[in-house]
C-alpha cells in the first residue's frame, strides 16, 4: 500500500498517511520508530475502521518539519487537528503506542470533542522516579532500537529485511532523533496536569515485556484518567503492534465496539 | 611550524580491573572513583606541568571541557584558563573549548573568554566545540534534536556580542535576550578560532565559511587522522578555500626519551592506562540519535566514540611496536620522535600540532622529562616548517611592554596602637 499525501494548516505543511477501510474513522499515532509500511496490525483494523495512519512531523518522509514543530504538546496537537480537518473528519477513535499514545492523550484531552475513544499503548510522556525504565536512547549507536524489541533479531527482521542496509539505518536514527526531540533527556511531557481533562471511553495497555515503559506506568495512567480501563498484551515489548498485530488489533476493536459504539438498534 | 602542549587531566588512579568492573569512564563513572583530596594535588600538578610548558618553549597552553569524565578533569577550563592568564606571559592559552551549546545565556562564553583576553593581554585562542555526545546530551541534558541548532545561534549570538559595539535585542530560537552588551570585551576582537572536532562535514563547511582553524582531536592517531584530514583539505579545497596549514590543528600522544628501549620501558604503562582505562566510554553514550546528521551518517564517519570503541580496544591490545607502527601514539628518542613528527605534519598537512604530552597516569616528573626532550630535542628541527606561510590563527596579543604584569603587593605595615593607614592616598 503507498502513502498518500495532503496539506494541512496555515503551515501548509505536508502530511504523509495511509488511510484504508470502512466504518467509522480511526486515527493511529505511530510509536517512536514511525511505520514499517502499513503494518499487518493496521490491515487488520482496517477491516473493521476507517484506518488513518499518517506520519508524525519529523518522522519517516516527513524528517524535514522537526525543525518547525515546537517540542511541546501545541503544535502536535493543532497539527493533528489540521490533518482531521483536511480530511473532513469531525471526531475518530484515536490510537496511539508509544510517543504516539502521548500525542493522542494531549489531543483527547486539549480537544476533546474530535475525539470518541482513545486506546494509549505503552504510552510515553509519564515519569515516576520509582520506576523509571530503560533510556531509550543511551544504546550503542550500531543498534539503537534494539532496546524497543523483546527479542534480539527482531529488530533486524522488522526493520532492515528487504530494505537498503543504510537507509534503514538512517531512517531509524532519525526517527529516534525525533522522538528525542520531545523526550529528552526524561519522557516527562507535563501530560500528568492534562490527564484528568480526558472524558472519552479510555482503554490504557502495557506490553509485558516493555522495559522502556515498565508495566508499573499502567496504573499511574489508569489513575489520571477518569474511567480508564487498563490490560496487558502478553508476549510483547514496546513496539507491540509490530510484535503481537493480531492481539493489538483485537484490543483496539473489542475495547472500541464495546465501550465507544453506538449499540446497532 | 607552532607546537601546543595540552593535557586532558586525566584521574590517574582507576583500578586494575576498572574495565572489567565499570561499564564507562564517562558519563555515568563511579563517583566513589574519585578523592578530592588526592585532586588538590593532581590539579596542581597539571597546571604546573602547562606553566612549564611556557617556559621550555611551547607556543600555546591547551585546555578543554568534559564533563562527568574520569579522563578529563576539566568541566571549566576557563577557570584553567584564568589561573594560567594569571601565571604565564607569554604563550596562547588554547581554550580548546567551552561547548557552547552549554551555557545559556550563551553571552556567558563571550564575557569569560573576553576577561581572559583582557587578563592575559590578548594572548586567547577560543576554541567553540559542538562537544562530544557524552558532554552535551548525557551529562549535561542538551537534546540531540536541537543542539546544533542551539551550537550555531550561539555561535552567531557570540561573535555578534564581541563586536557589536551597541546594545542590541537577541531573538533568537533558543535564545532571547532583551538588552546584549558586552562588558568587557576581548582585547583581540575577535581572538582567533578554533573548532575542535572529530569528524563532521558540516564542521568543515563551517571553518571554511568563517575562516576557522579546525582541530582534529583524535585518540586514534595520525595515520587513522591522515584519511579524515585529506578528506578535510579535499573540501576546503572544493569550497574555495586557499590552503594554509595554519587553519588546521591535530592532536598526538607523544613521549621521548633517550633511546627507542627507554622511551617503551619509561611510557608504555602509561600508554596502555590510556588507551584501556581512559576511554573505556560505554558505546550507548557516544552518539545520542540525532547527534550526528543524515549527511554525517551517509558519510560513514562515525562520532569519536562509537568508532574508537572498536578502534581504541585494539590500540589497547597492540604490542609497543604496532601502537607505534599504526600511529596511535609517537614514542622513540629524540631523532625517532623527529622523523614520526616529519610523517605526521606532512601527512596531515597541518601547522598547529597539539601536543599530548602527558597521558593516562603518567607521572609529573616523567612528564616533565618528556616534555622538555620534546621542546628542546624535536622541535627546534621542525620549526621551520611551513615557512612562508603567515599564521592567521594564533593570538595578537599586545605589545610586551605595554602589557600588565602581576605584582607582588606588600601589605602596609600597621601596628596595633595605630589606625590602619588609608592605601587610597597612597597609590597616586
Amino acid at each position: 500500500m503507498t502513502l498518500s499525501t495532503i496539506t494541512v494548516g496555515p503551515a501548509r505543511r505536508t502530511v504523509h498517511y495511509y488511510r484504508r477501510g470502512n466504518g467509522q474513522p480511526l486515527l493511529y499515532l505511530h510509536h517512536m520508530l514511525g511505520m514499517v509500511g502499513f503494518e499487518p496490525a493496521l490491515a487488520r483494523l482496517a477491516e473493521s475502521f476507517d484506518v488513518i495512519a499518517p506520519y508524525a512531523p519529523g518522522w519517516g518522509p516527513a524528517k524535514d518539519q522537526l525543525e518547525d514543530i515546537d517540542p511541546g504538546p501545541l503544535d502536535l496537537t493543532l497539527h493533528n487537528v489540521d490533518l482531521m480537518n483536511a480530511l473532513n473528519i469531525k471526531s475518530a477513535h484515536v490510537v496511539g503506542i508509544s510517543i504516539g499514545a502521548w500525542m493522542a492523550s494531549e489531543l483527547a484531552a486539549i480537544v476533546p470533542q474530535r475525539v470518541m475513544s482513545l486506546v494509549l499503548v505503552n504510552p510515553l510522556g509519564l515519569w515516576l522516579d520509582d520506576v523509571g525504565g530503560a533510556d531509550p536512547f543511551a544504546q550503542h549507536p550500531g543498534m539503537p532500537s534494539e532496546v524497543l524489541f523483546s527479542e534480539s533479531g527482531m529488530r533486524k527482521q522488522f526493520l532492515f529485511e528487504g530494505r537498503d542496509k543504510m537507509d534503514a539505518h538512517v531512517e531509524e536514527l532519525l526517527n529516534l532523533r525525533a522522538s528525542a526531540k520531545f523526550l529528552w533527556p526524561i519522557p516527562d511531557t507535563g501530560v500528568i496536569r492534562r490527564l484528568p481533562r480526558i472524558e472519552v471511553p479510555t482503554l490504557i495497555a502495557t506490553s509485558e515485556h516493555d522495559t522502556v515503559v515498565p508495566a508499573a506506568y499502567g496504573p499511574a495512567w489508569r489513575d489520571a484518567i477518569a474511567g480508564s480501563r487498563l490490560t496487558t498484551i502478553p508476549n510483547a515489548g514496546h513496539l507491540a503492534e509490530l510484535e503481537q498485530p493480531e492481539a493489538f488489533a483485537a484490543l483496539v476493536r473489542d475495547f472500541i465496539r464495546a465501550h465507544a459504539m453506538p449499540a446497532v438498534a | 611550524m607552532k607546537f601546543h602542549w595540552f593535557n586532558l587531566m586525566p584521574w590517574p588512579y582507576l583500578p586494575d580491573d576498572f574495565t572489567e568492573k565499570h561499564r564507562s569512564v564517562w558519563v555515568d563513572v563511579d563517583s566513589r572513583l574519585f578523592d578530592a583530596r588526592k585532586a588538590n594535588r593532581i590539579y596542581n600538578d597539571y597546571l604546573d606541568l602547562l606553566e612549564l610548558a611556557e617556559d621550555v618553549g611551547y607556543d600555546g597552553l591547551g585546555i578543554n571541557e568534559h564533563h562527568q569524565n574520569a579522563y578529563g578533569l576539566m568541566p571549566s577550563p576557563q577557570l584553567m584558563a584564568a589561573t594560567l592568564a594569571r601565571r604565564t606571559h607569554r604563550a596562547a592559552i588554547l581554550l580548546l573549548g567551552q561547548s557552547l551549546a552549554l551555557y545559556d545565556p550563551p553571552t556567558r562564553v563571550a564575557e569569560e573568554m573576553a576577561m581572559i583576553d583582557c587578563i592575559s593581554g590578548g594572548r586567547l585562542i577560543s576554541g567553540f566545540p559542538v562537544g562530544s555526545s557524552m558532554d552535551d546530551n548525557y551529562a549535561c541534558g542538551v537534546n540531540p534534536a536541537t543542539l546544533r541548532e542551539q551550537y550555531h545561534e550561539a555561535h552567531d549570538l557570540i561573535m555578534r556580542a564581541w563586536k557589536d559595539p551597541d546594545v542590541f535585542a537577541w531573538n533568537g530560537k533558543h535564545y532571547k535576550l532583551r538588552y546584549v552588551n558586552l562588558w568587557p570585551r576581548p582585547v583581540q576582537n575577535p581572538p582567533p578560532i578554533w573548532i575542535p572536532g572529530g569528524g563532521s562535514l558540516e564542521t568543515w563547511d563551517f571553518c571554511a565559511q568563517h575562516k576557522y582553524n579546525y582541530s582534529y582531536l583524535s585518540f586514534s592517531g595520525y595515520i587513522r587522522g591522515a584519511q579524515l584530514m585529506e578528506g578535510f583539505w579535499q573540501r576546503m579545497e572544493t569550497l574555495g578555500s586557499d590552503f594554509n596549514p595554519y587553519q588546521a590543528a591535530f592532536a598526538q600522544q607523544i613521549c621521548v626519551a633517550e633511546t627507542d628501549a627507554e622511551a617503551q620501558r619509561l611510557y608504555e604503562k602509561h600508554a596502555r592506562y590510556f588507551f584501556s582505562r581512559c576511554l573505556h566510554v560505554y558505546p550507548g553514550f557516544a552518539d545520542a540519535p540525532g547527534y550526528r546528521t543524515e549527511p554525517t551518517i551517509r558519510a560513514g564517519l562515525v562520532s569519536q566514540m562509537a568508532g574508537q570503541s572498536s578502534a581504541l580496544n585494539q590500540a589497547a591490545a597492540l604490542s609497543w611496536r604496532e601502537m607505534i607502527d599504526k600511529g596511535y601514539i609517537v614514542a622513540g628518542s629524540p631523532d625517532s620522535v623527529a622523523e614520526q613528527i616529519e610523517k605526521v605534519v606532512d601527512s596531515l598537512k597541518i601547522g598547529h600540532l597539539v601536543c599530548l604530552l602527558h597521558f593516562g597516569d603518567m607521572p609529573n616528573d616523567l612528564c616533565r622529562y618528556s616534555t622538555e626532550m620534546f621542546a628542546t630535542k624535536v622541535i627546534p628541527q621542525m620549526r621551520s616548517k611551513w615557512k612562508g606561510y603567515e599564521d592567521h590563527w594564533s593570538p595578537k596579543p599586545m605589545a610586551l611592554q605595554d602589557r600588565a604584569e602581576p605584582r607582588t603587593v606588600t601589605p602596609f605595615p600597621t601596628h596595633s596602637n595605630e589606625p590602619a593607614r588609608q592605601p587610597v592616598a597612597e597609590v597616586k
